[in-house]
């Protein structure tokens, strides 16, 4: 495949004694909303965690523009331009809105670029701009998550992976959540999606793998799977499938 | 006793109370910022206070420099063996997440010290003596010593500093944030062996300013560390973890508790009122006195 950023190929994972992926492979192309998902347990966060540097496969290989990933430590991932957005969304909540922006840049190569990165980040998210000085738990739930988005872009990443960007979010919320990421890819950004929410990432999502109990199941175009009988059964439910 | 008691006597009391204090608080603020990062009591803290003590009282008594101008070569010093101590021991344990390694080797750095300090310098309680060592100031009918004033302005001036250094600059942003949650500091690029040498270097480097702050004021010998620690602990405890404000006001807090304790309760309980006080903290409020806590994100 042309322009392959991310590729991930055969690797097991283990958490002590227990095996949390089993010879999983991927590819995320340049460019591309790639979503991961599955049932609760099926290993999508440690695929992402993996890939992140802050749990190292027992077997396989990860290459990021052509680059092996592991060995690398988390910090070093991150520099290298693949910022992970975890799941609780990885705010320091004593730090205000301002700091945890700016502690985005941190990487060298970001840091060039601070002013016009916050410029960007508060003309996407206009709501983060009246609060800079508050501190970041004092916000709602959807403006955390608005602020762990914007802070990961403020590294420039070549590669954004988001776990479970709409968790706790009213359904309103999770939609503008949804909207946005749809924004970020038409920018430019590499997205690798981990979402409960089957329907919504499908429909962003060009390419998208479903996992079950630490392999990958299915893979297909997020539309393919849409409309995939055994998908609709399993995590999306009749009800919802037809609209 | 109540017979005695007078105004001035009671604001004395408090004045000495604040001086003393501010030297727990110096520790206190060390202790806090090395267990921020890496979640341990650095217990020989308070022996490496005293052993800067000591080197403050070589640099008088050998080579005849005063004590404040010896901070200058002192602060430096600790702060490279605050590095190396954490370059050569602590590097390997801070990545387990056990914390008993290094909690461990805390506890075994202050028994070496200890001993080494022993060894070179005996167990006779000694003090500095300078010119000013015995100037005192008098208004209202209050006595302030000099270098205890002294070292009240190099408490207030290092706080002072390291709350710049934390607030204004991205590596000290990057430690407030690793202090807070180190894995969601390396998911943004923060290296945490950086950080933890930054806090080890910052906290020794306090503990170089406590020393030579103690040099003058107290008599000290090479067993005065552990309790100095325990002091910083209580200190830390009653300020609350993770604010450099808040370690402060807790020594002077455990400063008044002492000096306040010592005159009312008598002097041998000094130390009861201080530890009580400590166990009423942890009770009723273990998030410490000055810390206003902000709910997890």
């Amino acid at each position: 495949m042309e322009n392959l950023l991310l590729e991930v190929n055969g690797i097991d994972v283990f958490y002590g004694d227990v095996q949390a992926l089993a010879n999983v492979s991927i590819q995320v192309e340049q460019g591309a909303i790639v979503a991961l998902v599955g049932a609760n347990g099926a290993g999508k966060s440690t695929l992402l965690k993996t890939i992140a540097g802050v749990k190292q496969p027992s077997r396989g290989d990860i290459l990021f523009q052509n680059q092996p990933l592991c060995g690398r430590r988390a910090e070093q991932v991150a520099n290298m331009g693949i910022v992970l957005v975890p799941e609780g969304r990885g705010l320091f909540a004593n730090l205000t809105v301002l700091e945890n922006l700016k502690l985005g840049a941190y990487p060298v190569k970001a840091r060039a670029h601070l002013q016009e990165s916050l410029n960007r980040a508060f003309e996407l998210f206009p709501v983060l701009k009246e609060r800079v000085s508050q501190k970041a738990g004092a916000l709602s739930g959807g403006q955390q998550q608005m602020l762990a988005i914007a802070r990961a872009l403020m590294a420039m990443p070549d590669l954004l992976m988001l776990d479970e960007p709409s968790l706790g979010l009213s359904p309103l919320i999770s939609k503008e959540i949804f909207e946005l990421i749809h924004t970020l890819n038409e920018r430019g950004t590499t997205i690798l999606l981990v979402e409960q929410n089957v329907n919504q990432a499908l429909k962003i999502a060009q390419n998208a793998y479903v996992m079950k109990t630490g392999s990958i199941e299915m893979q297909g175009s997020g539309l393919e799977l849409l409309a995939n009988p055994e998908v609709q059964e399993a995590y999306i439910g009749k009800r919802w499938s037809k609209t | 006793m109540i017979a005695y008691l007078s105004f001035e006597l009671i604001v004395q009391l408090v004045v000495n109370g604040i001086l003393y204090g501010t030297i727990y608080g110096i520790a206190a603020i060390g202790l806090s910022l090395i267990f921020g990062t890496m979640r341990i009591i650095f217990l020989a803290q308070g022996t490496m206070i005293i052993l800067f003590t000591y080197f403050g009282y070589w640099l008088l008594e050998l080579a005849g420099i005063d004590p404040f101008v010896s901070l200058l070569i002192v602060v430096p010093l600790s702060m490279i063996i605050g590095v190396l101590l954490y370059r050569s021991l602590f590097k390997e344990s801070a990545e387990m997440d056990d914390k008993n390694a290094s909690l461990l080797l805390a506890v075994g750095i202050m028994f070496l010290v200890n001993n080494l300090m022993l060894v070179m310098w005996s167990a006779n309680p000694r003090m500095a003596n300078t010119a000013y060592t015995e100037v005192v100031f008098s208004p209202m009918g209050i006595t302030i010593p000099f270098t205890r004033l002294i070292a009240l302005g190099l408490a207030i001036l290092s706080a002072g500093l390291l709350t710049l250094f934390l607030k204004k600059t991205y590596l000290g942003m990057a430690v407030r944030a690793a202090s807070e949650n180190m894995l969601y500091a390396t998911l943004v690029g923060i290296n945490p062996h950086r950080v933890n040498t930054v806090a080890f270097a910052i906290g020794i480097g306090l503990a170089g300013v406590a020393g030579i702050g103690v040099l003058q004021i107290v008599p000290f010998d090479p067993f005065f560390g552990f309790t100095f620690a325990l002091k910083a602990l209580i200190a830390l405890a009653l300020g609350g973890i993770g604010s450099v404000f808040g370690a402060l006001m807790g020594g002077i807090l455990l400063g008044l508790l002492e000096s306040l304790g010592s005159f009312f309760v008598g002097g041998g309980w000094a130390e009861a009122v201080a530890f009580g006080a400590f166990l009423l903290v942890l009770m009723f409020r273990p998030e410490g006195l000055f810390v206003r806590s902000v709910k997890k994100a």
